[in-house]
């Protein structure tokens, strides 16, 4: 009796594992047929439209999923405001965090029973592109709406756009700021200018030992802003072929000399003032740090009591460049290819709906710190009132995509960066050494630069 | 007698229910992904895009040329040789002196002495990381220094080791406490009427007798230590520049960060027979002494 007991519970437990493997459940409950077309509104969009004076699936009941890894809340206030239209739709924004997200999600679209709508970042296009279904809107729509649409063309169509744009700024500290003396017009626009000021912030004690850093880049800036230099003096970052990565050029050791002399000439920080230039800022020992759009985030959720401001990057004269720096794109969402003929419908309805309208452009690049990449936005109040966002608005399409290349780019460059300021490597050694891992590295990845498709790129 | 016969002939019996699910995990957890491995280390394997095209031993060829792969192969034994060393050195010590007579509290002492190592390994990493901090971090502090540990490429590999050192020694007290306890009185009993000293019985006895114990300290040491990457991963990242990568840690990078699968398993399956073979001479060892 106990045997079998125990062999029945078993065999229960066998199948409720296999039942949990299944898909989630895409509840109907709740919703009601629609069988009103005309639902007296105006049609959204100046050139992505989304006319809402029609019926979605005929009218019957459907439920689909979307999947994100952040910013849940900013896609469930258009969800709701899509189901307010279309009773008939349920939109399941499921949450998943970002570890599990890009583990999951490949596998779930291999399937059918994979969300029909699921967040992209460009990091993981060449794991999910395979598994997309492209935007039923016309790329001259889209290309007329958003900035940068034309580096996502593949083949004729599109699949994901940049809905924002982020990229690297410098933060100060004003209270530092003000102690040294400086004011709003000593906002240096090149680099002699912000050697200048860096000097200006750096405080020593008696002994000589740094106690204040003018301007800290240990951690990861290195590897985030050295491409970006490279672009100010029109240097790609990938050679005429569009998949050799050109790390070890005269661009980047004279960049790297430029920031090594910060340290080792100019005095102005140390590799050894901490080893984390955010914390070293956040914690009130770092007067200026260059970083990404998240450092906001950063700042406002860990170090609240910073008062900060934020700068443009410099440039090299007060030239226009060829590129302010490199950015990277906050993607808008994909569609499933494999999900039923009816999901993909609501799903590409539900995108016109976000494309076209503005709330989610300027509510996610709010989020995100990023700058929306929809033209009409470029001037909106509420973007512009972001101190982030403000600093990138003048001169938001002075800024290059190269693609979204292997992390082996930046993971090299940063130890590039250790081998020169910690173990004491010669820069032109160093860098060679890191484009000979790069390419290593990158021997097997599927990347091609879209740095030719840059709106500036002749002006080299 | 009838219904103890059909119950033995039912193929749905408990023991091959419990039997069958072994199996099963044993060959998708451990014998799928091995064998994927001794495959694909013969292929240019990126799961990414779906490469995965037969090169022949190629990737053998190119980790054995790789300078790399030979720092890291010689990180791996510096950092192997000497925590082993300092695990048996220092467990063996406090054993002893947990072992003794004169000492105290004895519960209390086995008590701390364990803590570390059931303490996880990442949140050991992330505590002496702070205490190897160069602004604010305690060692700094104490010892009046001004050197900042993880990041200079002379201190990087022996900081790590340290705190390996530290979390682990407990696990090799605990062994040798086992050990010491287990020994026959009877030996030293007569080692006293012959008058030996506290040093000659610890020459002539403990120390030959806890040789088997010492021999599953060290073995089971090495194959640990052989694949140390998780306080590389939290502590340096192979830093600074290239210089604490492990074998291990070379493995990991190789796979999730350039998604190179083939050149990864290539290392694993070298790595593997490396293991094997020092387990191999190891319980020879054994065996010979023995």
């Amino acid at each position: 009796m106990v045997r079998k007991l125990v062999i029945s519970l078993l065999t229960l437990c066998l199948f409720l594992a296999l039942a949990a493997c299944s898909g989630e459940d895409k509840s109907l409950k709740g919703l009601s047929k629609d069988e009103k077309s005309d639902k007296g509104m105006e049609v959204i969009g100046e050139n992505v439209k989304f006319d809402p004076n029609k019926l979605v699936n005929n009218g019957e009941t459907i439920a689909i999923e979307l999947w994100t890894w952040g910013g849940k809340e900013v896609f469930q206030k258009q969800v709701d405001a899509y189901e307010k239209i279309y009773p008939n739709v349920k939109i399941k924004v499921v949450n998943q965090p970002w570890d599990d997200y890009w583990t999951k999600l490949p596998l779930q679209l291999k399937g059918k029973n994979g969300p029909a709508l699921f967040n992209v970042h460009n990091s993981y296009h060449s794991n999910i592109i395979k598994f997309m279904a492209p935007y039923d809107i016309s790329t001259e729509a889209l290309d007329k709406d958003y900035i940068g649409v034309t580096s996502h063309v593949i083949d004729d169509h599109v699949y994901y756009i940049d809905y924002a744009i982020n990229s690297g700024n410098i933060y100060y500290n004003k209270k530092m700021w003000k102690e040294a003396g400086l004011t709003e017009t000593n906002i240096p626009t090149t680099w002699d200018q912000f050697i200048q000021v860096a000097e200006k912030l750096t405080k020593k004690d008696a002994t000589g030992k740094l106690i204040q850093a003018g301007f800290n880049f240990n951690g990861e800036t290195y590897k985030a802003i050295i491409a970006g230099l490279g672009y100010q003096k029109g240097e790609l970052l990938f050679k005429k072929d569009g998949k050799t990565v050109d790390f070890d050029n005269k661009t980047t050791i004279g960049n790297t000399q430029m920031l090594y002399d910060l340290y080792n000439k100019f005095h102005v920080g140390s590799p050894d003032f901490g080893d984390d230039s955010t914390k070293s800022f956040g914690n009130g020992q770092s007067a200026m740090v260059y970083k990404w759009g998240w450092m906001q985030g950063e700042l406002n959720n860990n170090y609240p009591d910073i008062e900060w401001g934020v700068f443009r990057i410099p440039t090299p004269t007060d030239e226009v460049p060829f590129a302010f720096d490199r950015y990277n794109g906050e993607s808008t969402p994909g569609i499933n290819a494999n999900a039923s003929r009816e999901e993909q419908a609501v799903a590409q309805d539900f995108l016109k709906f976000i494309l076209a309208g503005e709330d989610f452009g300027r509510e996610f690049s709010l989020f995100n710190a990023s700058f929306p990449s929809k033209r009409s936005l470029a001037k909106d109040p509420d973007i512009l009132a972001d101190p982030v966002l403000r600093a990138l608005a003048p001169n938001v399409d002075r800024y290059i995509w190269p693609g979204s290349f292997p992390s082996a780019v930046e993971t090299q460059s940063g130890r590039v960066f250790e081998e020169i300021f910690y173990n004491g490597v010669d820069i032109k050694d160093a860098i060679k050494a890191g484009q000979k891992q790069m390419e290593k590295d990158m021997k097997n990845a599927d990347f091609e630069t879209v740095e030719s498709k840059y709106k500036f790129y002749s002006e080299r | 007698m009838e219904n103890v016969g059909r119950r033995n002939n039912s193929i749905f019996t408990l023991k091959n229910i419990v039997v069958t699910l072994l199996l099963i995990y044993f060959a998708v957890f451990l014998i799928y992904p091995i064998g994927m491995a001794l495959v694909g280390s013969f292929y240019n394997w990126n799961p990414m895009n779906g490469t995965f095209d037969f090169n022949g031993i190629r990737n053998y060829t190119e980790i054995l040329k790789d300078k790399l792969f030979w720092t890291s192969m010689s990180n791996t034994m510096i950092f192997s040789i000497v925590v082993i060393v300092f695990r048996v050195l220092i467990g063996l010590l406090l054993a002893l002196a947990l072992f003794s007579k004169l000492a105290r509290f004895k519960t209390t002492f086995r008590t701390v002495y364990y803590m570390p190592t059931i303490t996880p390994l990442v949140a050991v990493s992330f505590v002496w990381v702070w205490l190897y901090n160069p602004q604010f971090g305690l060692i700094n502090d104490i010892f009046g220094l001004d050197i900042n540990w993880l990041k200079n490429k002379d201190t990087a590999l022996g900081s790590v080791m340290l705190m390996t050192i530290w979390k682990d020694f407990g696990y090799a007290t605990i062994i040798y406490l086992g050990g010491l306890m287990s020994l026959p009185d009877d030996c030293f009993e007569a080692a006293d009427i012959d008058g030996a000293s506290g040093w000659e019985k610890f020459k002539y006895i403990t120390w030959p007798l806890l040789k088997p114990t010492t021999m599953l300290v060290a073995v089971t040491s090495l194959i640990t230590y052989l694949q140390s990457y998780i306080q590389i991963l939290v502590m340096t990242e192979g830093g600074p520049g290239t210089s604490t990568y492990t074998i291990s840690y070379l493995i990991f990078d190789e796979a999730f960060q350039n998604y190179n699968f083939g050149t990864a398993s290539a290392m694993s399956i070298v790595l593997f027979f490396f293991i094997g073979l020092l387990t191999l001479i190891s319980f020879k060892l054994t065996k010979e002494r023995n």
